[in-house]
């Protein structure tokens, strides 16, 4: 009788949430120091050495060319922010539709998944040229070579999800008469969600890169234009801070769609 | 050998009925006997058990009944009529050896699953309070928005057996419904289950390989061999229900036990000699 008051008076709401702030706060603590010493050292060696900035610029230059050209570096990432956006977006979109076409209409399926695969194959940053080629220095060819680049763990993940329903769940569905539509709503689709979050987590990525490859290939602005630019002029503190700004980019698309994935999908597949 | 043995329960109405059914699953060319020539009844209300090691066939068996695999020879009537149309007028509700439920809904919506595909013409309002009653049914209605995680292995199991009771069914057929629980969670849901069956009266088919389950619980056990898959024998339970824990001390639970185990390991050795 005590040890049930004292646990449902005290265990769940005052204790818990400033623990696991704490907790990871201690958590953190030995990635920030290990991150400041890293920073601290690089200072140092490239004082020390007398090393050229347009070799290795030290760690305080690049923050002095994030804080100065902030402008410059906003407007650029303005333009790459937009570019994986829109092309995660639409890699999502390919993706979900292609693992739901494979699943639904068997023959279709069968026709397209072994050309999936084959075309996976194929080193997608070779065909970027084609795509400028064909579309221009836009907004128009990244998104095509996101797409090709991301669409593809979309598929394979949300298709896994969608085939990994318990049979006997489905035997029950179609004892009572499910249609293959009903069983494909009420349970491939929902079973799929955590794996299709699998699956976007590994495209945010695949679609930070791309953007960056795209505006490689030719483009008139964007991070990666920039740092292309930079790198010419021999301006490396700004290619470091460029970097910087697509690691961040890259970081909160990726936080971004782990939070959708915290927020919504609040179950664990079985496996 | 007593495979010979009189068909157990001759009742004049047996609510389920296997003629001479067999089995053959083609395999690279080369043909399979799973099944081989069993018949067996189980009068309407009965409890009934099948036994074996396991890949005896005997889920195979409970999957012909359910009409869920067509027998390559013999026939199998369900309240007279093929498995296939038993099911179609959901007299046969199905429990597996895993709860099969869905991991993001709560239990009361995966109670409404299959009645909300299979009563369309019925309101959700209608739908969810059958739904309680059948949680209610099996204990469970202080669990209702509880998801599957948050519910243990015995409890998951008994949401799946509100699912398959909430469609009204005359048989239950249940394939090592409690396999993957505990022995002491297997006692008190063979406890449940039984005081489940007094109290809706269906007729329950029991797939087990446990022998003290199947002798607690059943008023007959079919033991099945293997190599051909076969039944040996059917034995008839005589204990008196409600049973409890003074039935595992009854003279008559010894002398089952040690039969089933005497029929199933001759049965072992048999194959080992063939």
């Amino acid at each position: 009788m005590n040890t049930t008051i004292i646990r449902n008076s005290t265990m769940p709401n005052t204790v818990k949430p400033r623990s696991n702030l704490s907790a990871m706060f201690h958590g953190a603590m030995p990635t920030l120091i290990l991150t400041f010493v890293v920073l601290v050292v690089w200072e140092l060696v490239t004082h020390l050495f007398d090393i050229k900035a347009f070799v290795l610029p030290a760690p305080s230059a690049i923050l002095r060319e994030l804080i100065d050209r902030q402008a410059l570096l906003a407007s650029s990432a303005l333009v790459t922010a937009e570019e994986i956006i829109y092309g995660f977006l639409f890699s999502m979109v390919v993706g979900v539709l292609m693992a739901l076409i494979i699943v639904r209409f068997d023959w279709l399926g069968r026709a397209v998944y072994p050309l999936m695969v084959l075309f996976q194959n194929v080193p997608k940053i070779a065909l970027a040229p084609l795509f400028i080629l064909w579309f221009g220095y836009d907004l128009a060819p990244k998104l095509l070579l996101i797409v090709v680049m991301a669409f593809f763990p979309i598929s394979l993940n949300m298709l896994v999800g969608l085939q990994s329903v318990d049979p006997n769940l489905i035997t029950l569905l179609k004892s009572v008469g499910a249609s293959r539509n009903e069983v494909l709503w009420r349970i491939r689709i929902p079973n799929s969600l955590p794996y299709l979050m699998s699956g976007l987590k590994i495209a945010v990525t695949l679609a930070s890169i791309g953007a960056i490859v795209g505006e490689f290939s030719g483009a008139s602005a964007g991070l990666g234009y920039l740092i292309q630019f930079a790198s010419t002029q021999m301006e490396t503190a700004l290619v470091f801070a460029a970097v910087v700004e697509v690691s961040v980019l890259g970081m909160i698309c990726y936080y971004a769609v782990e939070f959708v994935e915290w927020r919504f999908i609040t179950w664990a597949p079985k496996s | 050998m007593s495979s010979s043995s009189p068909p157990n329960s001759a009742s004049a109405d047996p609510h389920i009925q296997v003629r001479n059914v067999s089995v053959d699953f083609t395999h690279a060319g080369q043909q399979n006997r799973v099944l081989h020539n069993i018949s067996l009844e189980v009068p309407r209300g009965g409890f009934v058990s099948l036994i074996g090691p396991s890949g005896c066939g005997k889920s195979t068996l409970l999957k012909v009944m359910a009409g869920l695999l067509p027998p390559t020879e013999g026939s199998v009537q369900v309240a007279g009529m093929t498995p296939q149309q038993a099911s179609e007028q959901r007299r046969i509700g199905l429990v597996f050896q895993e709860a099969t439920l869905m991991p993001w809904k709560n239990a009361l919506d995966n109670v409404k699953l299959l009645m909300q595909v299979a009563h369309k013409d019925r309101s959700d309002a209608q739908i969810t309070e059958k739904a309680r009653q059948m949680l209610n049914i099996v204990g469970l209605s202080h669990a209702l928005e509880k998801r599957p995680s948050q519910l243990s292995g015995g409890m998951r199991q008994r949401v799946s057996i509100a699912r398959a009771l909430a469609l009204d069914p005359e048989v239950l057929m249940m394939d090592e419904p409690f396999g993957a629980l505990d022995a002491i969670t297997r006692e008190e849901m063979s406890d449940f289950l039984l005081d489940l069956w007094r109290k809706t009266g269906k007729t329950i088919v029991l797939v087990t390989h446990s022998i003290d389950e199947a002798i607690f619980l059943s008023q007959d056990v079919h033991v099945m061999a293997t190599n051909p898959a076969r039944i040996l024998e059917s034995v008839k339970i005589h204990m008196p229900y409600p049973r409890d824990d003074s039935t595992y001390l009854h003279p008559e639970f010894g002398t089952a036990t040690s039969h089933l185990r005497r029929l199933l390991k001759d049965g072992h050795s048999m194959r080992a000699a063939a």
